[in-house]
């Protein structure tokens, strides 16, 4: 047996050490993935009915499709107004948590206590508390004020409005942009740790021959530390899109529980993966767009 | 026992910026604070309105710093979201289950990175799938599947030959939890496996190496030299997969049907407050504040342990690769 093993090689044994490691995973992602990402596709052509013996499912064609995007009032609706947030929210977390890392990955007084500050998102910041923190926040000073939003009891907005000579009007656009910020930037700590991990591994003689040749940081930022940090980029674009998508204030996805709780499944699933591929079609066009215009052009 | 590390050689860089400017480090304090007062706010006043007594709310001239504080509403948060128990829970389900990840993940990582093997591309287009689609778009299928536990449809193929239904339902135990997590494909395992993939990979082969020569075997490799040289990917990934699974409220919701973790007592609170009427809403912010607090406080314990090294093996891991 051991000769044996001998003579089929070294490459032969990795092999076979490679599938003893993946053999668990490749269980799992059958049983926990691939088949019921197929199941719940295949649900959303169709009609499925829970009962007694188990389910019976009819094959309706497009209709779930049909039903979601013509008849159902709210669908439409929702997706829009979910697209635009993703749409927003996608480019200001990207480039806020960039920003913010390439700021804690220079040395100065005070990084360790800024850098764990602005971890905390990370441990905080998953759904339940935050959507608890932030609602009861706003709602603890506008009770008074008849509007929910953080923004009114972190500053006196109006006062501050007036103060300037602004008009009214603009104290609520002033609101609604503090509070998609804080919102939008609660939802940036585990880009701004993965940017910062990505910064770290460019290596540093890159920078050193930059400045033999004379280049400014604007310029060492564009040609070095944007283009080495392209994976981490698409890393952290899909994770952001995983995170707007799970969001608990999704109201995609509220509908599509609700679907589910009252045993529409076929139209559930229908909802959830036409929402999944549009939202995936706008990131590969994103993606794209980033591959044509920077990738290429470095290599 | 020394590490080893693909360390990355800092330090030269900062040293060699540009001589840098007053204003453009003042710059760059304000713009930290600026957002850290909106990080730090919403928690500090939770953390205020937990202790603030009614009174307070309606005296103009307190806004942080009550007079007087009171525990009331962390002995009623307690009793609302039931908090031992479900902090028992939590452990129970989550972080049983966030441990068994970290653990059968690294270990996937460790032979997706090292070996070359038939069928890695298929492996990696799985990885790449497994992070982009996340469990919320197949919960339907899988709490079914969980319901008639079955492998291969051997136990269903079995059940319509003979009659005999031994596909066991397990959902409402722990197994819903802990299977996944086994078989790496759990809460988010694609990133957490993309993190270990990603380090493994920088990690240098020639010490792996002369072990095989030497006849050791993979899980003696594995175990004696891989695993102690990666305690760096092992934070990250802890920190990781603890606070994932300690925030997470959606699968217990769709997989329980009581004995709820922490999480979605938090994710309920609202209902679980309108059911106490004759408190007011100054009243429920501040339960809500207590309880908030009490929900975050372990993790930020064990954050504040782990912060420095933490925050050091970011630096560290090598995500990019």
């Amino acid at each position: 047996m051991r000769t044996k093993k001998k003579n089929r090689g070294i490459t032969a044994l990795k092999a076979r050490y490679g599938w003893i490691c993946v053999a668990p995973w490749a269980l799992g992602l059958v049983l926990f993935f691939i088949w019921p990402v197929i199941q719940s596709v295949v649900y959303s052509f169709c009609k499925v009915n829970l009962s007694a013996g188990g389910m019976n499912i009819t094959f309706l064609g497009l209709d779930n499709f049909k039903y979601i995007f013509m008849e159902n009032a709210n669908y439409l609706d929702f997706m829009v107004e979910s697209l635009v947030k993703f749409l927003y929210s996608f480019p200001v977390i990207l480039v806020l948590s960039l920003i913010l890392a390439l700021i804690l990955n220079q040395r100065f007084r005070g990084r360790l206590f800024f850098r764990a500050l602005y971890f905390l998102p990370v441990i905080i910041a998953s759904g339940a508390v935050l959507k608890t923190i932030l609602s009861s926040t706003a709602a603890g000073v506008s009770n008074m004020q008849q509007d929910e939003s953080i923004a009114m009891s972190m500053f006196s907005v109006s006062e501050l409005v007036t103060s300037l000579g602004l008009p009214q009007q603009m104290s609520s656009y002033f609101v609604t942009l503090m509070d998609g910020i804080t919102g939008l930037i609660w939802n940036c700590g585990v880009q701004t740790v993965l940017f910062i991990a990505g910064l770290q591994a460019i290596p540093p003689l890159l920078y050193e021959v930059s400045r033999v040749e004379g280049a400014t940081s604007w310029e060492e930022f564009w040609f070095i530390t944007f283009p080495m940090l392209s994976r981490v980029i698409v890393l952290v674009s899909v994770f952001t899109m995983v995170e707007l998508i799970t969001d608990p204030t999704n109201k995609i996805m509220d509908q599509a529980y609700a679907f589910m709780r009252s045993q529409f499944y076929g139209e559930s699933s229908a909802m959830l993966w036409s929402y999944f591929l549009i939202v995936g079609v706008l990131m590969a066009a994103l993606l794209g767009l980033f591959k044509k215009f920077c990738l290429n052009k470095w290599e | 026992m020394q590490r080893i590390l693909p360390v990355k050689k800092r330090g030269s860089r900062g040293k060699l910026k540009r001589a840098q400017t007053i204003p453009l480090a003042i710059g760059r304090y304000i713009l930290l604070i600026s957002i850290g007062y909106l990080v730090l706010y919403p928690v500090i006043y939770m953390i205020s309105s937990s202790l603030k007594p009614v009174s307070a709310y309606l005296d103009a001239s307190i806004i942080y710093i009550p007079r007087e504080f009171t525990f009331e509403f962390y002995e009623f948060a307690i009793r609302t979201i039931d908090y031992w128990d479900a902090l028992g829970s939590t452990f129970l389900y989550e972080m049983a289950s966030a441990a068994l990840e970290v653990m059968m993940c690294s270990f996937i990582g460790y032979g997706m990175a090292r070996f070359k093997f038939k069928g890695k591309r298929f492996f990696d287009v799985m990885l790449i799938l497994l992070i982009l689609i996340p469990t919320q778009m197949i919960i339907t299928p899988m709490m079914m599947n969980y319901s008639q536990m079955d492998v291969f449809g051997i136990g269903g193929l079995f059940h319509s030959l003979t009659g005999i239904d031994l596909r066991p339902n397990i959902l409402d135990t722990v197994w819903t939890f802990y299977l996944p997590s086994l078989l790496g494909v759990g809460l988010r395992a694609g990133t957490l496996l993309y993190i270990y993939i990603q380090f493994f990979k920088g990690l240098p082969q020639e010490l792996e190496e002369a072990a095989w020569i030497d006849g050791a075997g993979l899980f003696r490799t594995f175990f004696s030299i891989a695993l102690p040289s990666s305690s760096v990917v092992f934070t990250t990934v802890m920190i990781f997969a603890l606070v994932w699974h300690w925030n997470d409220y959606f699968l217990p919701i769709m997989y329980l049907s009581d004995n709820f973790p922490l999480a979605v007592k938090i994710y309920d609170i609202e209902s679980l407050l309108t059911l106490q009427n004759e408190w007011g809403t100054y009243a429920s912010i501040s339960t809500k504040g207590a309880a908030c607090f009490l929900f975050i406080l372990p993790v930020l314990v064990v954050y504040l342990f782990l912060q420095r090294r933490f925050v050091q093996s970011i630096d560290r891991v090598g995500i990019t690769g």
